[in-house]
């Protein structure tokens, strides 16, 4: 396997607002994978992991990129400034650098929880072939529910405060991030009713956190059930990274395989 | 404000942010270093937000990550811990100046950011172009005070003698685990290193946060570690006791990010002192 050439750091869009970074690859299996990027603390936590990703996928043919939607990362924004059409919009301009850049037009996207559901959205606009997904977000009011109890017992953490922290001091944030009343709607109106079914679809819940994957109508030879199950919702693990070298190993077979 | 996106370093393994003022920057320059294993944005975002405030006030900045830490890769030299995090360093303040024309630095580190931190304002010979130090949760140590302060509540308190008796059988149990963390430098070292920097002429801006309070739990403690030098003018100190150690809470990352702007301006003012948004 010859080893890739380094990744760029760049920024691009029309004003240079989005961060990104290429990992291109030494030989072309004819198509390219853009990274979506889950929001808030789960994108902290499973940097590394896409970077691993990133660097795997390049290695096997498939340029690869990642990048930052507005008011994450390194993009231009403040956090509070995170907007879900915005962040469609965002990928679909990911979606047409990376097909600049790697010369190829074939592209397919993974995401991990929201990034899943960003990419599931974003499909069509994006022009997205493919689409793979790792414990996608797909009730948005269930998934509220769950962040507004997980911040409410955050600053109630005597591990974490001296003493617990005012409601008010928390108010309006997820898990150290500020979250806009309009951000805030626009994912508690997420429903699995997007027309882009995913061809690979990861299941690291475990039996703690109770779902269905059947609002997305995929196949059961689609999902693949990978333990142990990832802690995404673990307040005593907020800031752990994701590592999980089964999910990068799954997801590379699955494209290396799927490559024509 | 602009950003720009850069890779560089001795092996062009290095990745980060540049961030340039509108106006001619000042001649100081401000570089974050990663917090633990938390890629250059910070814990929370907070070097984006922190570096974003200096930029607005003119201050070149660089939020980066140090070798194999977060996009970065390593050198491919055979170095001591010390003697990369100093390279890195280097390499990190040369980008700057080339940059924005810089040709002094302050740094910033939050833990073990702090410790990189400390490691790299120690090393007088290499180091000449620093002129200044945000300890963020650095080097600290349980003082007799801290003990006071921490058991003496406690004393009579049988629900707590319970559990910490409960706890102690446990760790008997189960014998000595391996440690693979990095062990601090004595107290002692610490502070004589604190007071050559001091000595040399770097400014300190020393915060401590409650999310610490298993080994500081007071502004007092700062000197019962540290000594007279912490009285020094050169030493800002300052322990907030109510906010954890990343600043998970939006409002604290805010006062932090106000009270370093507010030590950065009163030690090396610029044209835009001030002027904060």
């Amino acid at each position: 396997m010859k080893r890739p050439d380094k990744e760029l750091p760049f920024f691009f869009g029309t004003r240079g607002e989005l961060f990104g970074i290429y990992h291109p690859a030494p030989r072309s299996m004819g198509k390219a994978v853009l990274l979506c990027a889950p929001l808030g603390q789960d994108y902290i936590r499973c940097h590394r992991l896409y970077r691993q990703l990133a660097s795997t996928l390049a290695a096997e043919g498939m340029p690869v990129l990642r990048f930052d939607y507005y008011g994450c990362g390194d993009s231009a924004g403040a956090s509070s400034e995170v907007d879900w059409d915005r962040c469609l919009q965002d990928t679909a301009t990911a979606a047409h650098e990376l097909r600049a850049r790697a010369g190829i037009d074939h592209v397919v996207a993974f995401g991990a929880r929201l990034g899943g559901s960003v990419a599931l959205a974003a499909a069509q606009a994006a022009r997205l072939d493919d689409v793979l997904v790792w414990d996608p977000v797909l009730h948005g009011d269930a998934y509220v529910a769950t962040l507004d109890a997980l911040q409410d017992a955050l600053r109630r953490d005597t591990k974490r405060f001296v003493r617990p922290r005012e409601w008010v001091d928390a108010a309006g944030q997820w898990l150290g991030f500020e979250v806009n009343p309009a951000l805030r709607r626009q994912i508690g109106a997420l429903h699995a009713g997007w027309h882009k079914r995913p061809s690979l679809l990861l299941d690291t819940l475990g039996d703690a956190a109770p779902h269905d994957w059947k609002g997305l109508s995929v196949d059961a030879s689609s999902i693949r059930v990978i333990e142990p199950a990832t802690p995404w919702d673990d307040l005593a693990r907020l800031e752990a990274a994701i590592i999980s070298h089964p999910v990068v190993q799954t997801v590379s077979s699955h494209l290396s395989g799927a490559c024509g | 404000m602009i950003e720009r996106a850069f890779r560089f370093g001795r092996a062009q393994h290095l990745v980060g942010i540049a961030g340039l003022p509108e106006s001619t920057p000042a001649p100081v320059g401000v570089i974050v270093l990663n917090a633990g294993l938390v890629h250059r944005v910070g814990p929370f975002r907070l070097n984006v937000d922190m570096t974003r405030r200096m930029n607005a006030l003119g201050y070149a900045t660089l939020r980066f990550d140090m070798s194999t830490i977060g996009d970065s890769g390593a050198s491919g030299e055979s170095q001591t811990r010390a003697q990369q995090v100093c390279a890195d360093v280097d390499d990190a303040m040369s980008l700057l100046q080339q940059q924005a024309g810089c040709s002094r630095f302050v740094l910033v580190g939050l833990c073990s950011g702090a410790e990189k931190a400390h490691t790299v304002a120690r090393d007088r010979a290499s180091h000449t172009r620093l002129t200044g130090v945000v300890f963020l949760d650095g080097f600290a140590y349980r003082t007799l005070g801290f003990k006071l302060r921490y058991y003496l509540p406690r004393v009579f308190n049988l629900r707590r003698w319970t559990r910490w008796l409960g706890r102690k059988s446990r760790e008997l149990a189960k014998g000595d685990a391996p440690s693979f963390g990095v062990a601090p430098l004595p107290q002692d070292v610490v502070s004589e290193d604190l007071r050559d920097m001091v000595g040399r002429g770097l400014k300190l801006c020393m915060i401590y946060s409650g999310g610490i309070n298993m080994y500081f739990n007071h502004s007092r403690q700062f000197r019962e570690c540290f000594g007279s030098v912490m009285a020094s003018p050169a030493v800002s100190t300052r322990y907030i006791e109510e906010t954890d150690h990343t600043y998970v809470l939006v409002d604290d990352r805010r006062h932090l990010i106000d009270h370093i702007e507010a030590w950065l301006c009163r030690n090396f003012p610029t044209a835009h002192a001030g002027a904060s948004p």
